[in-house]
């Protein structure tokens, strides 16, 4: 289809995907960009560009059918409170669907085989099994929403990025963080496959599934499709770094030890969670004041479910200590979030990609390293 | 003693909760009659919320008569009118910043204030800091040699929860971060290193005018008075590189270089100057603050600032004209801004379709605020 006259509408456009891809549409000189906002100081990177900042909520759908307004394409970036991930794309689907949209691209993860995909992932026609953790899983779900509104009708094409990364991105910033800070090492010889998904890849591929009517119910793994390892992707964030920090290696094996048995993806306990559950920011992000047993279980259940990396940020700001504060013999030990991270050894498949969306990553990892470089320095990050 | 000054607040979003209120409450020379909003059940929540005695007012205009001054702290794009209603019905008022959103505005504000002898002050917060006095009087004692240059830094994620989030357009707020932060940075050197007589100014507005981040390199060219004084530590071109963003954490702070010592004041600790320079050649530092300083809030020595003015028929520290003369400059930077350059940007398969502006130094020279 010709999306170029079209009026686009972004969700998820506060965040560093969505901001991205209001960027490349505004590069692409499309006549009109909404955006939903669901907290409108967080815009202020998308508020620079004429914009149409649309307030709204993905589990609201009245707000959605305001926001949509005229827009016939989609691209659905969104998240919106991870355990409600599913009910927020069927809210964005059906408003999309009832407007008669022309293109709707939903960001799919690579996670929904989990946060170590097993051996056997490696292509699209894996068959999907419960993961235990929330977030993939419900990513997995939505999925299968997406592609029963395709059977009704709605052109959807599903993109499955693995580590998206380049400017703006956390695995970027907070690396440079934990590098300062002695928090890195390489997980068994950091041979663990990266996946890494330049964002401008990722989104050149929405460009594709736009454009391309042979990608319509299809879902797609996009990276960049060089096999770069989380050795690979730390050496060259503690290359920016003078003088070069220290990272030792540690095997799976020494984690567990120095673990013992309380090993997890939670937030490594019970009385972590209380902590959160207790605070300010944890209970307006609830609207929840009593405290109560049914509001922790609650605080439990919404802390799994979300990304990895939304998890290890809000145990960040709210001051919870990982899981295994401890060093072991002087090196540090991952929470268990990065060791299940770095543990794959799976690298994803582009070539359906290939074939059917024409896709071919334009960012090489190197090229994105540089480009990365500049803004961390732009960013005051260096 | 004489009877308090009868006080409205126009506005009830995050400021007025989170600053004027408390201020208000505290000062003895304030009655406050009322909060006006024109939701007034937020008002009325408000109020009941902080326990006030005051009434909830959804017009401002029924309350020209009942009160002597007004704190004004409306959206930005209501300033101007909402300061000539009540300057012309005799009400002093003291206005959160921008005082308008072009300096024209301001102007005929300032100038009206002045010609009814009403006090029309500007909502300079930080002008009401220690340090800032402070590092004024480290400057003019020489305790830093002369003054070589100075660089102040201000960012961090953009987190203002204002109620109407006028702030990302610019119909509204006027412009971007340079706008928001800016007037109270150009505030504050303009007042330490005298007017701005030169200026090269980027951002990076892809075409909404709501800058995320600017840099901006100014040349002052000192005080007058300071000047015909000889020795002064400031010199005529005092270079200066300022620099916002509402995305990046930035060192928050401004670090002024003189040939002796070097001062720099933290942003989260406006009470104090840290002087460094180097003793034997070993690098030490200090910490200087004013003794008998008074306490409570900057937004409270503003207020009582303002009620001296009111009282005293004085200036007060931050006047109509002095707002108009930040608002000319920050005009003058729009209207020669040139985009920063975002490489990372342009590297999508889609570049190259965008227009670009041109690139390459362009320090402008300053019509605004030198001539004052």
């Amino acid at each position: 289809m010709n999306w170029r006259n079209e009026t686009v509408f972004v969700t998820g456009a506060t965040g560093f995907i969505g901001g991205r891809v209001c960027e490349r549409m505004m590069q692409a000189g499309v006549p009109k960009l909404r955006a939903l906002i669901h907290g409108m100081h967080r815009a202020a990177r998308i508020a620079r560009m004429p914009v149409e900042l649309c307030p709204g909520d993905l589990l609201d759908r009245e707000s959605l059918r305001r926001a949509l307004g005229e827009a016939k394409v989609v691209i659905h970036c969104g998240l919106g409170p991870a355990n409600n991930i599913v009910r927020g794309t069927e809210n964005v689907l059906a408003v999309a669907h009832a407007a008669g949209v022309k293109r709707f691209i939903h960001v799919s993860t690579a996670a929904i085989y989990g946060i170590t995909p097993p051996p056997g992932s490696e292509t699209e026609d894996a068959p999907l099994g419960r993961t235990g953790d929330a977030y993939c899983d419900n990513k997995a779900a939505a999925e299968k929403v997406v592609l029963d509104y395709g059977k009704r009708g709605v052109p959807v094409v599903i993109l499955r990025p693995s580590i998206v990364w380049g400017p703006y991105s956390a695995w970027s910033t907070r690396l440079m963080d934990d590098l300062r800070a002695g928090r890195v090492v390489f997980l068994e010889g950091g041979n663990g496959a990266c996946n890494t998904t330049y964002v401008d890849n990722l989104i050149d591929a929405m460009i594709l599934g736009l454009e391309n009517d042979g990608a319509l119910n299809q879902a797609f793994f996009i990276t960049d499709g060089e096999r770069v390892s989380w050795g690979d992707f730390i050496r060259a964030h503690m290359a920016l770094l003078e003088p070069p920090p220290e990272v030792k290696e540690i095997s799976r094996a020494e984690i567990e030890a120095s673990r013992g048995r309380s090993s997890g993806l939670l937030l490594g306990s019970m009385k972590a969670t209380a902590r959160v559950a207790r605070s300010k920011e944890f209970r307006q992000m609830l609207m929840q004041i009593p405290l109560t047993e049914a509001a922790m279980k609650k605080a439990w259940n919404w802390i799994s479910s979300l990304p990895p990396e939304k998890r290890e940020r809000l145990r960040a700001r709210l001051g919870v200590r990982r899981a295994a504060p401890k060093s072991a013999k002087g090196k540090f030990i991952p929470d268990a979030v990065t060791e299940a991270t770095q543990s794959t050894t799976v690298f994803f498949s582009i070539e359906k990609a290939r074939k059917m969306l024409g896709y071919e990553p334009c960012v090489r990892f190197a090229d994105g390293m540089k480009l990365v470089e500049q803004w961390l320095r732009y960013a005051a990050y260096l | 003693m004489t009877e308090p000054i009868r006080l409205a607040i126009l506005g009830c979003g995050a400021i007025t909760r989170s600053e004027h209120i408390p201020a208000v409450s505290a000062h003895p020379g304030v009655h406050l009659v009322a909060l006006v909003d024109t939701d007034l059940p937020r008002a009325n929540a408000l109020i009941q919320n902080r326990g006030l005695s005051c009434k909830a007012v959804a017009d401002y205009r029924e309350l020209l008569g009942q009160v002597d001054a007004v704190i004004n702290a409306l959206p930005n794009h209501l300033h101007v009118s909402s300061n000539m209603d009540c300057l012309r019905a005799g009400v002093h008022v003291l206005c959160e910043k921008p005082l308008a959103i072009t300096a024209a505005d301001a102007r005929s504000c300032a100038e009206f204030a002045e010609d009814k002898k009403l006090v029309l002050a500007v909502g300079m917060n930080r002008r009401f800091a220690a340090s800032h006095s402070l590092l004024k009087l480290i400057i003019e004692e020489g305790l830093l040699g002369s003054i070589q240059d100075y660089d102040f830094q201000y960012g961090g994620a953009f987190d203002w929860r204002s109620a109407s989030g006028f702030y990302f357009d610019r119909a509204k707020a006027g412009g971007g971060a340079l706008v928001d932060f800016g007037v109270h940075m150009l505030d504050s050197v303009i007042d330490w290193f005298g007017p701005v007589s030169t200026f090269d100014y980027q951002d990076d507005d892809w075409g909404s005018g709501i800058e995320a981040n600017l840099f901006l390199d100014v040349k002052h060219a000192g005080h007058e008075a300071a000047i015909s004084t000889q020795p002064s530590a400031l010199s005529k071109d005092t270079p200066g590189h300022l620099r916002i963003s509402r995305t990046f954490t930035l060192k928050n702070r401004i670090l002024v270089r003189g040939t002796v010592a070097s001062a720099e004041i933290f942003v989260q600790d406006p009470e104090v100057v840290v002087i460094h320079r180097a003793l034997g050649g070993v690098p030490v530092s200090e910490t200087l603050r004013l003794e008998n300083f008074p306490g409570g809030s900057s937004y409270w020595r503003q207020l009582d600032n303002f009620v001296q003015s009111i009282a005293n028929r004085g200036k007060p520290e931050v006047a109509g004209w002095q707002a108009v003369r930040v608002l000319e400059l920050i005009e003058s930077c729009y209207a020669h801004k040139r985009r920063i350059a975002e490489p990372w940007a342009e590297s999508g398969a889609e570049s190259g379709t965008k227009s670009r502006t041109a690139t390459g130094p362009a320090t402008v020279t300053a019509n605004s605020g030198a001539h004052k």
